[in-house]
């Protein structure tokens, strides 16, 4: 088992950050000692029920939350939430494999949460100016305008005015 | 008038669990209506009883007055609260109710009447001598009658919806080129949240404070105010944060708006709670703004400073008891109120519905959490995004600014995005500490209120999400190894599961 990884993350809030390498050692029953930017942290890190975490670093005392899905975790600490994006080596090699590419210019509008379509705006062929409604979508008791993310024409529309969506469903190809 | 025995709720989430609190206080049965999408929601888990009153979109569900009814005819219920939203300001459910013999715990229906329907409300207001914003005193028939009128009026207006409330079917208009799809907007989600699109304008005042006063009137002719409710941390004209007293009011102004108020309840022969809302300029002017005859969202801060419940309150004038006391009465130290919504500031505040994986919600010394929500609940999105509201008390304004945000530290909600964080930026915002905000307060300051890191959190935040990671990682090689070793180990999974807390396994 290996018990000496490094991992390597990256602050959400940071748009074009650099991820921040963060070596963890075993040092076993709960006691991890990490290092970062040069100085080395000895942690004690107790998981409780529910994921909760009550973590100790050098006498100050955390009571961490996580929340989050595959390699994105939000950790809350102390009224403040922080997101990264965090994988070890082994993990950035098998996404860098995995990655695709989306053909340049091409910007998908997809619902943001599960709702109904009130409205369609546009149809195929149309030219749309960037910020222009195209969809609304309503959830909530409120309802919401999807805007063009850029200048072009809209290659597809797949949003029915009073059809139910659910949330992250293409709606709207704008090339 | 008879006795109350058997309340039903025409309402859900929060506000229904809180009315059935008191009612059980009291020693009164409860009866929930709930719609097919709110089946394992609080309030039907809380009441004695419970009731489908039909498919998740209100308009077939919570607003059919005759499923609502049948109902309380079924369960034998003798009175209905209504709550906030809903049914709670329609005068045609009120005489339902008179004509079906059941206590409605509001107004008379005439009373909603005059107050209900804004446009009425104003043109009542007029006469009764109370200052109005210009606008207009009846909803428009057409998009182009309404851009006349905002043409002689100027921009800019706000659009409102004629029997709305809460932000909802209302907007902002800067130009004339704008007018058309907010006219539009306005009346569609006018139309889907109170059933009646009929739509008015009013000019915009700058830079205003929007403060609002408690009244309550008993059947016997009674009207008190119980002071002002601060309400102008607002966004989209819906109320974020709630205090009481207002810090820009003085007790001269206090009893000066409140005196006017009581007026105004008076004047419509009230009776019940009910709150006259007021918009105040920099000059401190007061207008009429509307009334809306119900209890509302942020009732709590008023119950937190005069100690009165009230829903109880409520019930004992439904059942033509008089005011308890007739005499307006000090505020007693200071209350704040939060909203917590389902919805992620970082994106335009979407509403964020889905399954709350874990909660943990504050508690101490003189903290309130009314909420409709529970671990492991899914949060619909067929309604309001609201899931709780949090209202603290302190002796002092500034001792409530530090309870609150100590109070905001504990709140753990996972599996949805919340607007927590804000919550704790904006009362933290030196504008808010100072207690001189306006209802563009929120707009403005939007961008500093999404949150400023704290380095030496983000870097505890970092060895945490690392540990966590070599945490999970270590755990998933044990599995593996585990299973690879066929249970020749001798040991059962739940024995070494038993070990150690860290083997506990994350949901």
């Amino acid at each position: 088992m290996a018990r000496k990884t490094t991992y390597f993350a990256k602050n959400l809030a940071q748009k074009n950050g650099q991820a921040t390498p963060v070596e963890v050692e075993s040092l076993g029953n709960g006691l991890y000692a990490v290092t970062l930017d040069g100085h080395r942290y000895e942690v004690d890190s107790l998981v409780l029920p529910h994921g909760a975490v009550s973590m100790i670093v050098e006498d100050d005392s955390y009571n961490v939350d996580f929340d989050g899905k595959g390699d994105e975790v939000a950790v809350l600490v102390r009224g403040e939430v922080v997101r990264f994006d965090i994988a070890d080596e082994r993990r950035i090699r098998l996404r860098a494999a995995a990655a695709t590419f989306q053909a340049e210019g091409k910007q998908t509008v997809s619902a943001p949460m599960p709702g109904k379509i009130v409205k369609v705006f546009v149809k195929v062929g149309d030219l749309v100016q960037e910020g222009q409604g195209l969809v609304v979508v309503e959830a909530m008791k409120m309802e919401n305008e999807l805007k063009a993310p850029k200048a072009g024409k809209v290659t597809e529309v797949h949003a029915k005015e009073g059809t139910a969506v659910e949330n992250g469903a293409k709606l709207i190809v704008v090339e | 008038m008879a006795k109350i025995k058997k309340v039903l709720v025409a309402n859900r989430g929060e506000i229904a669990v809180r009315v059935m609190r008191t009612c059980r206080e009291l020693g009164l049965s409860t009866v929930a209506v709930f719609s097919e999408a709110d089946r394992s929601a609080l309030h039907t888990r809380y009441a004695d009883q419970a009731v489908c009153v039909g498919p998740p979109p209100s308009r077939e569900s919570y607003l059919v007055q005759d499923h609502i009814l049948d109902a309380a005819r079924r369960t034998g219920a003798d009175a209905i609260h209504p709550g906030y939203g809903f049914l709670s300001e329609n005068a045609g459910f009120v005489r339902a109710c008179d004509k079906a013999g059941l206590t409605f715990i509001g107004p008379p229906a005439s009373a909603m009447d005059a107050m209900g329907e804004k446009t009425r409300a104003r043109a009542n207001m007029v006469k009764a001598g109370v200052p109005v914003v210009p606008g207009t005193e009846a909803p428009f028939a057409s998009v182009d009658e309404a851009k006349a009128f905002a043409r002689k009026l100027g921009y800019p207006i706000m659009l409102k919806a004629a029997g709305g409330g809460g932000g909802k079917g209302m907007r902002r208009v800067e130009k004339e080129g704008d007018l058309e799809s907010a006219w539009r907007a306005a009346k569609s989600e006018a139309m889907s949240a109170f059933g009646n699109d009929a739509v008015y304008l009013e000019k915009f005042l700058d830079e205003p404070h929007h403060v609002e006063i408690q009244i309550f009137g008993d059947s016997h002719g009674n009207v008190i105010h119980l002071n002002e409710r601060e309400c102008s941390a607002q966004r989209r004209n819906q109320k974020v944060v709630e205090e009481t007293p207002s810090p820009i009011i003085t007790s001269q102004l206090r009893a000066a708006m409140g005196e006017v108020a009581v007026r105004a309840a008076k004047s419509v022969g009230y009776v019940g709670a009910g709150t006259v809302e007021f918009l105040v300029d920099s000059s401190r002017n007061f207008y009429f703004l509307e009334m809306n005859t119900r209890l509302q969202v942020e009732h709590p801060v008023t119950e937190w400073v005069t100690g009165i419940d009230l829903v109880a309150w409520q019930l004992h004038v439904a059942q033509g008891g008089v005011l308890p006391f007739l005499e307006p009465i000090s505020p007693r130290g200071h209350s704040i109120e939060v909203r917590v919504y389902a919805e992620d500031p970082s994106t335009n505040f979407m509403p964020s519905p889905g399954r709350i994986q874990y909660l943990r919600v504050p508690s101490g010394p003189f903290v309130r959490d009314d909420s409709g929500v529970y671990a492991g609940y899914t949060v619909p999105n067929f309604y309001d995004p609201m899931i709780s509201k949090l209202s603290v008390w302190a002796p002092t304004r500034a001792e409530a600014l530090a309870r609150v945000r100590r109070a905001l530290d504990e709140y753990v909600v996972k599996g949805i995005t919340t607007n927590i964080r804000y919550l704790k930026h904006l009362v933290e915002h030196p504008l808010f500490q100072r207690g001189n905000y306006d209802t563009g307060f929120l707009g403005r300051e939007h961008q500093r209120l999404l949150g400023e890191e704290h380095p030496e959190l983000v870097k505890a935040a970092l060895i945490a999400a690392a540990v966590h990671a070599h945490q999970l990682s270590e755990k998933q090689q044990a599995q593996v190894a585990g299973l690879s070793a066929g249970g020749t180990s001798g040991l059962s999974p739940w024995r070494t599961a038993g070990r150690r807390l860290t083997g506990w396994k994350r949901s």
